[in-house]
């Protein structure tokens, strides 16, 4: 029973032809049949995997790799070009939640239309009609016309219809981004729930902390091809190196980028020799009376490596170079540290952590090592400040750096707080 | 056969797709539903004015004569017209949501044909009220007609619903070639004033039959010519296969290509 295969993708292949000049008119087909021109996309090169019944597995890659056009073959909303792919049993999908919604329809009215698209009969769609509703915890509000409905009642009334259809396997694209926290976390556990009763779940998800919690394994699909596959803990901690990776490529290329275009534009202003406007965005991102300037910031790990991208709960080290124009005689260095709401994280000085003043004569360089640094994931943007004794700014550079934090686990907030729970004598770390 | 049983599977689908093309054709308008009755009946007093009084012909109650087979042919235009535009209609659905995609079209053929349903108590009321009479013995053959009308309409309905997703075009192009089939088909005038060069083609076009059948039972109160209704049975089960085969072949890319 629990061997049996739920779904069997063998060989799949798919291009898309990609128009640049697209015509399905009869004149453009006929007149510019050379302008026609179209690139042959290979999105799926070769997969082939297999899930049994009961399993949940979790399809994971960058976007553009072709996860989200497999789940769209696994529900035939598209054909392979090649190979063959067999599912055994009813499948319903939450890919697009609430197709067929028709806005001048009630509630009650339009879970009959999606259901009927999910292949239900009326007998079966009134059996579970109150079951819907409750899950949907719509009852004031299911015999007033759709239109009406705020977006987050919308998509509650579409996932409670997609969640109750009673299929055998399960599509999910990207959902459990539906209504607020409390409704996510129903929704959740209901999958959970679902999970439990033997329904084969296929996910795509760019939330690893969903996939660990309800996937039993992970399929890591990379430019067409499964790279990887295995436990959710494994396969997700090398996708997120290889990301890493990627990350700081690109985070260098536009870094090089700015250097450039800075030099350019000193050398701009050195021909122009006008002081620079106080309002421009440029000028605003740093201020105070140069006296001492900040040269070089260098952003390094634990074992010494140079990069942007942690993950949470790393060490992180920030280096900083600095220039003495004259001589500050009561210097503080501080830092902070903001994400990308603009949301303070965390910010301190030398002053407020009771250390010296410190004479600045020459040029010099001085390091802040962040132990165990728990910010979330996400990027955050840090401002670094020279000043002096007074509080009045030497150099004041604001978004002075960049470092984006990676995480496997789905906590949420804006820093991990380090835990244990207990449980009478039992005491479980977490890692 | 897996087809079937699926569509089967389907079927509050098509109801409910058929409830909603109904109730949404006339919505927003003053007269709203009765605009199925009232359309039949204004077009009914346009050709009578005409051909009572400008164009005389020596039909005897002409009016009558035309309209039993205007309806049908209704129908028939209209399925494979807008029907062509059904799957494109519906990309939203077709995109993003697996279903069996014939279910587009028959509900869309399915909807036209309730319409003529309705179309026939105006029918039936202008019969009577004309002092026509009718022959109950020939109306036992009325639906085995509609039946294979119904048919042929799917079968046009499937095949160009399907190939207007990928040449958009044939929608427009559909609009002449529905009304050359309609004067190639003895709507407005006798079969008998057909040369006899072009009879061949006349019947080969299974609405030639179609409209024949309709007109023996309402207009000359007779049992259709088994003949006739065969191969016009004969034909609609045809046209049903090649659409089936054509749109099942090419539904393979309709997410891609809309």
């Amino acid at each position: 029973m629990l061997n049996e295969t739920a779904i069997e993708v063998r060989n799949v292949k798919k291009s898309f032809k990609v128009y640049l000049d697209k015509g399905s008119q009869l004149k453009e087909r006929l007149l510019f049949s050379k302008r026609r021109r179209c690139e042959v996309r290979d999105v799926l090169r070769e997969i082939s995997f297999t899930v049994s019944k009961g399993e949940a597995v979790g399809l994971i890659g960058r976007n553009g790799c072709g996860k989200s056009t497999t789940l769209k073959l696994l529900t035939k909303i598209m054909y392979p070009d090649e190979g063959t792919i067999t599912m055994n049993g009813r499948v319903s999908s939450l890919i697009e939640l609430g197709a067929g919604f028709h806005p001048d329809m009630s509630g009650r009215e339009n879970i009959y239309t999606n259901a009927a698209i999910f292949g239900l009969t009326k007998k079966e769609i009134d059996s579970r009609l109150e079951d819907i509703i409750a899950f949907s915890e719509l009852e004031d509000f299911i015999d007033n016309p759709v239109r009406t409905y705020s977006s987050g009642m919308y998509m509650r009334l579409a996932f409670s219809v997609a969640i109750n259809v009673d299929a055998d396997i399960l599509l999910i694209d990207e959902i459990l981004a539906v209504g607020d926290a409390n409704f996510q976390a129903k929704c959740f556990n209901k999958l959970k729930e679902i999970k439990a009763n033997g329904t084969t779940i296929v996910i795509v998800s760019h939330s690893l902390g969903q996939i660990e919690q309800i996937c039993d394994r992970s399929i890591w699909i990379h430019e067409g091809v499964i790279r990887a596959q295995g436990s959710p803990k494994e396969i997700d901690l090398e996708y997120l190196d290889f990301m890493s990776q990627k990350i700081q490529e690109n985070n260098r290329r536009d870094l090089e980028k700015k250097q450039q275009q800075e030099q350019q534009s000193r050398e701009n202003e050195a021909e122009q020799k006008a002081p620079p406007a106080e309002d421009t965005p440029q000028a605003k991102k740093r201020w105070g009376n140069g006296n001492a300037r900040i040269k070089k910031i260098t952003v390094f790990s634990e074992n010494g490596s140079q990069q942007e991208v942690f993950r949470t709960g790393e060490s992180i080290s920030l280096k900083i170079d600095y220039n003495v124009n004259e001589r500050v005689p009561d210097a503080v260095f501080g830092i902070g540290i903001f994400n990308r709401d603009g949301v303070q994280c965390y910010g301190t000085n030398t002053r407020i952590d009771k250390l010296p003043e410190f004479e600045l004569t020459e040029n010099g360089t001085f390091t802040i090592n962040l132990k165990h640094t728990g910010l979330l994931a996400g990027e955050y943007l840090i401002d670094i400040a020279i000043e002096t004794g007074d509080g009045i700014p030497v150099d004041y550079y604001r978004e002075a750096a960049k470092i984006v934090m990676l995480s496997a686990m789905g906590d949420v907030g804006i820093a991990r707080l380090q835990h244990n729970w207990e449980l009478g004598s039992r005491i479980f770390e977490v890692i | 056969m897996n087809t079937a049983k699926e569509l089967y599977a389907y079927r509050q689908m098509i109801f409910s797709l058929v409830k909603k093309d109904l109730r949404g054709r006339y919505k927003g308008s003053v007269l709203g539903f009765l605009w199925t009755f009232i359309n039949p009946l204004l077009q009914l007093v346009v050709y009578t004015i005409v051909f009572s009084f400008i164009l005389k012909t020596n039909i005897e109650r002409y009016y009558l004569y035309l309209f039993v087979a205007l309806i049908p042919w209704i129908f028939f235009s209209s399925s494979i017209t807008v029907g062509a535009a059904s799957v494109v209609a519906q990309k939203d659905l077709v995109k993003k949501i697996y279903f069996p995609r014939m279910v587009i079209p028959i509900s869309y053929v399915t909807s036209c044909f309730v319409n003529m349903l309705l179309c026939f108590i105006v029918i039936f009321g202008v019969i009577i009220i004309s002092g026509a009479g009718l022959n109950f013995l020939a109306l036992l053959c009325l639906p085995v007609i509609m039946a294979v009308e119904y048919l042929l309409a799917l079968g046009m309905a499937m095949l160009t619903s399907a190939v207007t997703v990928y040449f958009r075009d044939l929608e427009h192009i559909l609009g002449i070639i529905s009304m050359a089939w309609m004067y190639m088909t003895p709507i407005m005038y006798d079969k008998s004033i057909v040369p006899d060069e072009l009879l061949p083609v006349f019947n080969l076009n299974p609405m030639t039959h179609v409209i024949g059948c309709y007109r023996a039972v309402l207009y000359y109160k007779e049992i259709p010519d088994l003949a006739s209704l065969l191969s016009a049975a004969g034909l609609g089960v045809l046209f049903l296969i090649i659409g089936v085969l054509v749109f099942n072949r090419l539904q393979r890319h309709f997410a891609e290509e809309l």
